[in-house]
């Protein structure tokens, strides 16, 4: 079929109207931030969004009673993950029921896409999501973290853990370092919403 | 030739073959642990019950041989029913930490549970029988907890190495596979082992937490080991060779290949592969350099050399390689030889009656096919030594290795190398060209059989090295004398049409399994009695 030239009548000549329009829009809002309070905006970062308890932040690798990795390294999440942004390499654990253990686990967080996949994924609640959502650094390299800023995870306690669907599951409890410092210094339980805490 | 009726479709087979191996020529996978087609039937599994008109009770494929009339039924609800309750039966011991075991993905467990179980363990993980796990048998890791008792590795051990090393120990619910005192295992064939398991309970110590095998791409190829040419699968992840496991060919290694040949894989990745080239400035001191350079260099000396040059293929190219290195020596109307082997690496091991042949190189028969072996090394040592070789061309370096040959190196004025690893004898040369490896190349072996099988890239080479061919081509083009061919597939059209025994021959129809050639292969240049 031969091309068809199609022409479009495009105004393009609105006159101001449209002008002053947008800027009436733009003048409404200023003095209702100024004099009403109505801001759509937040003082970041003294002030923070209320986030779901479901929240799926930065993640948190869980402990065993004695401390070490819940995980073991059978690359579910690595498995799951849609970005490709987790890298294990496991070893040998000297107690023979569990054998296996991550001795490299990070999470590329620049890569992530916080989908969740992994938590989901995993067959021993070893990894699960925080609400921390407030990601800084330097470099790049920065941002792929490491097996043991994921159990630390310092800031946990801020914000509170996100999504952990496994939380009822109540015959493989986990430890999670920063909450149990959260509950010792601070006396805080948090918990999944409607939901009585741990 | 006995016809029957498997799930309603007509096949007529040959006398003697099972109800198993006629289901899978139709396609029809009957669910099984202990059948394996290259050992013998033991039939202890019972997984693979099916149901036979006229036979009251459910028999197994496996020990069923197909007569004129038979129907046999895999997928009526009795045959579905003994499924199920088979595996239900076989897992209620299972310790179920497919997390942990490297099995997991190729696990026959795994597979037959989600086509034929799906029921809910009526057994608690903490009532199970414990079992043995972790025990190390050298190149083998042992879990006996895992184990569904098939015996595939006991009959291994008696059939295929004839060791014996494996045997059932206790009764009942804990019978468990050992072996005596736990000696660990100690054949060259201790890998397939972990090849045959169908689950879990032996897993090979070299693999052991690398990687988990969803994440493995395969390529098809062959093992270059020695001159039985195994078929075997490359695993790779990310251009790094991750394991090699045996290709089934019934006509070369069976389902089997022996673990010299599988820890090759571990030579590609060497941190000392030649990935760059070089050449010896003016101060004879080695300074890096392009590889088309360094092609410039070396096609110059050999033009100068001209007829007192002299080259040495190596047994280990591909035909392609050897047929551009032919195609060169014409070109240059130089000497030509290639050499079998390296002395040193007869030692290591003999050959055995198994696959593991004396050659340790994979295409000495295609050297002499393409006849190679026109010299002689000797004679063209003795040359050097003479003065009457002005440039030498070697692929690989096995000539550098030679103690004998030190004196006769040392006179020739200009020697190239294409060379795949670093080796201290390479400062012999002048310069040094990057080759690829085996597996990262196309092409086809010929093996002591006059089988040509194909070879497969499955990793990029390191850095700028290159197939032999293609220096070689390089070289030819140097010398105003190019290949039309731009490719291995059309390099060895050309071998097809030239090389005697090879005629018709092409990547199509060497195909997955090699092509095997008349064993006579090309009458010898015969001197008639008297002449």
């Amino acid at each position: 079929m031969a091309a068809r030239v199609v022409t479009v009548d495009r105004n393009t000549h609105p006159g101001v109207g449209p002008i002053l329009l947008g800027m009436w829009i733009t003048l409404k809002n200023l003095l209702a931030t100024l004099f009403l309070g109505q801001a759509s905006t937040i003082q970041y970062p003294e002030e923070k969004r209320k986030t779901s308890g479901r929240y799926r932040g930065i993640h948190v690798l869980t402990a065993r009673q004695d401390g070490t990795p819940k995980c073991v390294a059978c690359y579910m999440c690595a498995t799951a993950c849609p970005a490709e942004c987790i890298y294990i390499e496991s070893g040998e654990r000297p107690e023979i029921t569990i054998e296996k253990y991550p001795t490299r686990f990070e999470i590329d967080l620049l890569r992530c896409v916080y989908c969740g996949f992994c938590v989901d994924a995993c067959p021993e609640e070893a990894i699960i999501m925080s609400r921390e959502n407030d990601l800084v650094g330097r470099s790049r390299e920065e941002m792929i973290i490491d097996r043991d800023r994921l159990m630390a995870r310092g800031k946990l306690a801020e914000h509170g853990p996100g999504y952990r669907p496994e939380e009822h599951d109540v015959r493989r409890p986990v430890r999670i370092a920063a909450l149990e410092r959260l509950e010792a210094e601070h006396g805080i339980v948090p918990g999944m919403p409607g939901r009585p805490g741990r | 030739m006995p016809r029957c009726t498997i799930d309603g479709r007509e096949i007529e087979v040959p006398a003697g073959t099972s109800v198993i191996q006629a289901a899978a020529k139709l396609g029809i996978e009957v669910p099984h642990f202990c059948y394996h087609p290259d050992l013998p039937v033991d039939g202890n599994c019972r997984m693979c019950l099916v149901e036979i008109e006229k036979m009251p009770k459910l028999q197994i494929a496996c020990n069923t041989t197909v007569s004129d009339g038979m129907v046999v039924r895999t997928t009526s609800p009795k045959a579905v029913e003994a499924h199920r309750t088979t595996l239900e039966f076989l897992l209620i011991n299972h310790p179920i930490d497919c997390p942990v075991c490297d099995q997991a993905g190729e696990c026959y467990l795994q597979d037959n549970y989600m086509v034929h179980g799906l029921h809910q363990s009526k057994v608690e993980l903490e009532e199970k029988v414990r079992k043995r796990k972790v025990v190390d048998l050298g190149p083998i890791v042992l879990d006996a907890e895992r184990c569904v008792l098939c015996s595939r590795c006991i009959r291994f051990e008696n059939t295929v190495t004839g060791t014996g090393s494996f045997e059932f120990r206790n009764r009942g619910d804990h019978t468990e596979i050992a072996t005596f005192e736990n000696r660990p295992i100690v054949h060259n064939y201790a890998g397939n082992l972990a090849d045959i398991c169908p689950v879990g309970a032996l897993l090979s110590h070299d693999f052991r937490f690398k990687m988990r095998v969803w994440f493995l791409e395969s390529t098809d190829s062959v093992c270059r080991g020695c001159s039985t040419g195994c078929n075997v699968r490359m695993d790779h992840r990310d251009g790094e060779l991750q394991r090699f496991v045996p290709r089934r060919n019934v006509e070369v290694n069976q389902s089997w290949i022996c673990d010299l040949g599988r820890m090759l894989y571990k030579d590609v990745a060497l941190r000392t592969r030649v990935s760059r080239a070089r050449r010896r400035g003016a101060s004879g001191a080695w300074e890096p350099a392009g590889v088309e350079e360094t092609l410039d260099d070396a096609a110059e000396r050999l033009r100068e050399a001209g007829g007192a040059s002299a080259l040495v293929a190596s047994p280990r190219g591909t035909n392609e390689d050897l047929f551009a290195f032919g195609s060169l020596a014409d070109a240059l109307g130089a000497r030509l030889d290639f050499r079998v082997g390296d002395p040193q690496q007869k030692l290591q091991v003999r050959e055995d009656n198994v696959l593991l042949r004396a050659d340790r190189n994979p295409n000495t028969q295609g050297c002499l096919d393409q006849g190679l072996g026109r010299t002689g090394v000797a004679a063209i040592l003795a040359d050097c030594r003479a003065g009457a070789v002005r440039a030498l061309l070697l692929q690989g370096t096995e000539l550098l290795h030679l103690p004998e040959a030190r004196d006769a190196l040392a006179a020739v004025p200009f020697i190239a190398v294409m060379a795949t690893h670093e080796v201290p004898e390479l400062d012999l040369a002048h310069a040094v060209l990057p080759a690829a490896e085996w597996a990262e190349v196309d092409g086809t072996f010929t093996n002591y059989r006059r089988r040509v099988q194909r070879v497969r890239p499955a990793v990029p080479p390191p850095g700028e090295a290159r197939p032999g061919w293609q220096l070689a081509a390089g070289l030819l083009r140097r010398l105003g004398t190019p290949f039309t061919a731009t490719s291995a597939r059309e390099l060895f059209l050309e071998v097809a049409r030239t090389v005697p025994g090879y005629a018709g021959l092409d990547y199509k129809v060497v195909g997955s399994t090699g092509r095997a050639l008349e064993t006579e292969g090309p009458a010898p240049p015969v001197v008639a009695a008297g002449a």
